[in-house]
């Protein structure tokens, strides 16, 4: 562990703020676990320089929506999945998190700070996300925060659960049943039940967004049909047909946490409109990406992988990374701590030998979180 | 029919030479001339300027058309799963020729996939190579087959052990397979004999491995990588490593067993047991002692179009660009016996060329502006 006013002056690197700037040299004064000071020439005595000359900072990358690291492998019955009811808004996921299962991963690897644990898509509302820190530290310093988004689901994985055990939904009429009626029956109800106490904290007093699964136009343009007159923030997951439904995700300011493209061929299965990405930021639609395919976790190189696709499609470079860093923060809403190297934001940092959105020749050579040096 | 191919920046991955300005002739589907500089009015004239031009890639490990995620239902023609020896099986008859990951192939100058069936079986069947081109796998097809299919591990122990059956176990797979070979053998010298033996599909597939004219294609990861090569080399057969997770703590076993290893895919999550080491940066150091090493995909488990971030990867843990992209063409060629055909630009082989702006695995914005496949441009970006 570090001391409490252990300080570091990053000097000279090409920083990207993650808010679409970028200061071509600057240094950055890290005090004890946060930024106090972004500019050029910062000189201080007692603090240890690291020197980022010709390197690519940036900050801590945030994948908002992750199944690994509160699976429970290997465990037979998974972390994440609370399937004895389609649903239990109630839950925490904070409780299923595995910190040696975030360990194991190496996200750092890949520049990966933070991400925002999640159940998976298998319940209607799955239960609550919170955002943790993926180096090896004290959970206290990990956990940023719980009850960051409510988990839903109206993807094909809750029917494959419930019709399999030939109870409802059996039939995507059932899921978009079931979560109109959560939402309206927890309203109505006079007596609430926790899981409709939680729903209507969400929907009517948007204590926390929504982050809903839904993959094919079908499931989307359905979803969006339930949600029009909701003014709670609304995030969708994996998303893959996005592309074909812009005009309404526009018209609502709907977020997009894409999922895991390369899983499985999604751009070729779903047709995947790539370049309407351009449309979608253009219109200040929060755009994210992840670890995660309905549902399932995959390895840390997907995120970036993910991220190329999205450049390769004509998202500008540095929108690319304001899309793996401030604008998960936001979603998550702890963009007043993380997603952007401004001060008083945590030293969440990663310094890569290249910018790793252009050039596949990028390795992360420093990777600082909460202001301690991990690699 | 003849095309030129014009003042593009020749990457032809042949031995011992460097990158060049010039032109290539191609003529009945073939490479007929490479030269600095070539004039023939009666072709068909590609600007490749601010091109580069390389051979077509080849993935030589994916399961596309007999595992089908288009659908909403996944379909699985890839494991006949009915006993664990099942090494006749030919993948060409599973494949769905329509699978769209053809044309994802082709359309990121991917020419030639290997398919094969598993590897939920210790011997999982017969794959083969095919041109990514067509509407016909038996027309598309270069070599059937290719090699045996074998797998080590969880996926034979998981398919039998849950019906109570043999293997259960990694001694069980071990015991399968030598077991196997031990019969194929003496089914060989009965026949070498020419004393009578009754037909057998299954131990005629494995005797074309045991006379050397296909490899073992062989599934293993971490420590199973030590009983393949093992029994491997007690039976005196050509293999190659798939998947090959976990490398790193078996680089001198490898260069000292001749094998080739298929690497990939990566992008696994990491945990216990096989995925417990996910380490593309073996491929390095393997290349550097002189092992055969191909990147591939498993596609459609990860897209084909990942073939380009796994070349990627691979430059990221520091193999030169080149040596990465001889890994998804030459090297890849070898692994599938065709190395007279595809997978270098030279005079006489198949005009497999690809049109490429940018340096595919090192820009990550690389995109192929033309793909042709035995001379036929099949492929151009708008």
């Amino acid at each position: 562990m570090k001391e409490e006013n252990t300080m570091y002056i990053i000097k000279n690197g090409r920083i990207h703020i993650g808010n679409g700037t970028v200061l071509e040299h600057g240094d950055i004064l890290i005090r004890g676990t946060k930024i106090e000071k972004v500019a050029e020439n910062i000189e201080i005595q007692d603090a240890e320089v690291i020197d980022a000359s010709g390197k690519e900072v940036f900050p801590g990358f945030i994948d908002p929506h992750s199944a690994i690291g509160a699976m429970g492998i290997p465990s037979r019955v998974v972390d994440t999945d609370e399937t004895y009811q389609p649903i239990t808004a109630e839950l925490n996921i904070k409780y299923s998190i595995d910190p040696d299962e975030v360990n194991e991963q190496e996200f750092y690897k890949s520049g990966i700070t933070t991400i925002g644990c999640a159940p998976r898509n298998y319940n209607i509302f799955g239960g609550q996300v919170a955002a943790f820190k993926t180096a090896p530290q004290k959970m206290a310093m990990r956990l940023v925060k719980e009850h960051a988004a409510l988990k839903g689901s109206v993807e094909a994985g809750v029917k494959h659960v419930y019709g399999g055990r030939k109870q409802a939904p059996m039939t995507r009429m059932g899921i978009l049943q079931m979560f109109q009626n959560a939402i309206g029956d927890a309203r109505r109800a006079e007596e609430k039940s926790n899981d409709q106490k939680v729903i209507c904290e969400v929907f009517d007093q948007k204590t926390m967004p929504v982050f809903v699964a839904a993959e094919t136009k079908g499931e989307m343009d359905s979803l969006l049909h339930i949600l029009k007159e909701e003014q709670v923030e609304k995030v969708i997951v994996d998303g893959f047909c996005f592309g074909d439904c812009v005009e309404e995700m526009k018209a609502q300011n709907v977020g997009l946490i894409l999922g895991n493209v390369n899983a499985m061929s999604q751009i070729k299965k779903h047709d995947m409109k790539m370049e309407k990405l351009v449309e979608l930021a253009e219109n200040g639609n929060l755009v994210a990406f992840t670890n995660t395919c309905s549902g399932n976790s995959e390895g840390r190189e997907v995120f970036i992988w993910s991220a190329i696709e999205a450049y390769r499609a004509g998202v500008d470079a540095e929108k690319v990374v304001e899309m793996m860093t401030l604008s998960p923060a936001k979603m998550l809403g702890i963009a007043n701590r993380i997603g952007t190297i401004e001060e008083g934001k945590d030293a969440d940092i990663s310094i890569f030998s290249g910018h790793p959105v252009t050039t596949y020749a990028a390795k992360v050579e420093r990777s600082i979180v909460n202001g301690e040096v991990i690699v | 029919m003849k095309i030129l191919i014009k003042n593009g920046t020749l990457c032809t991955m042949a031995a011992q030479t460097e990158e060049t300005k010039g032109d290539i002739l191609i003529e009945d589907g073939k490479i007929a001339a490479i030269d600095r500089e070539i004039r023939d009015q009666d072709a068909e004239t590609i600007d490749a300027s601010g091109l580069y031009v390389m051979p077509g890639m080849i993935d030589a490990h994916t399961h596309i058309g007999l595992f089908d995620f288009n659908n909403e239902h996944a379909v699985d023609d890839a494991n006949e799963m009915t006993n664990p020896v099942t090494i006749a099986v030919d993948a060409r008859y599973g494949v769905n020729p329509k699978a769209r990951e053809f044309r994802a192939a082709y359309e990121h100058g991917i020419t030639t996939l290997l398919i094969t069936p598993g590897s939920g079986d210790v011997f999982c069947g017969l794959p083969f190579a095919l041109k990514t081109y067509g509407d016909n796998v038996f027309d598309m097809s270069i070599k059937a087959p290719c090699a045996v299919k074998i797998a080590l591990g969880g996926n034979p122990k998981n398919t039998y052990g849950d019906r109570k059956q043999l293997p259960m176990t990694r001694m069980g797979v071990a015991h399968v397979l030598r077991d196997t070979f031990r019969r194929a053998k003496e089914y060989l010298e009965k026949k070498e004999r020419q004393e009578k033996v009754d037909y057998d599909a299954d131990m005629e597939a494995l005797c074309l491995a045991l006379e050397g004219e296909i490899p073992c294609k062989v599934h293993c990861t971490q420590y199973d990588m030590l009983t393949a090569i093992e029994i491997c080399k007690e039976f005196g057969v050509r293999f190659s490593l798939e998947h090959a997770w976990g490398a790193t703590d078996y680089i001198d076993e490898i260069a000292e067993s001749g094998c080739d290893v298929c690497y990939g895919p990566i992008a696994t999550y990491r945990t216990c047991g096989e995925r417990r080491k996910i380490d593309i940066e073996a491929v390095k150091e393997l290349d550097e002692r002189g092992v055969n090493v191909a990147l591939v995909t498993d596609s459609p488990i990860l897209s084909e179009e990942s073939l380009y971030h796994h070349i990627g990867e691979a430059v990221r843990e520091g193999v030169a660009q080149e040596r990465a992209i001889r890994m998804v063409t030459v090297n890849a060629a070898k692994v599938l016996g065709v190395e007279e055909r595809i997978g270098t630009l030279e005079v006489g082989k198949d005009a497999d060329i690809i049109l490429v702006k940018g340096r595919l695995g090192l820009d990550t914005d690389a995109k192929v502006q033309y793909t042709l496949i035995d001379g036929k441009i099949v492929y151009k970006n708008a």
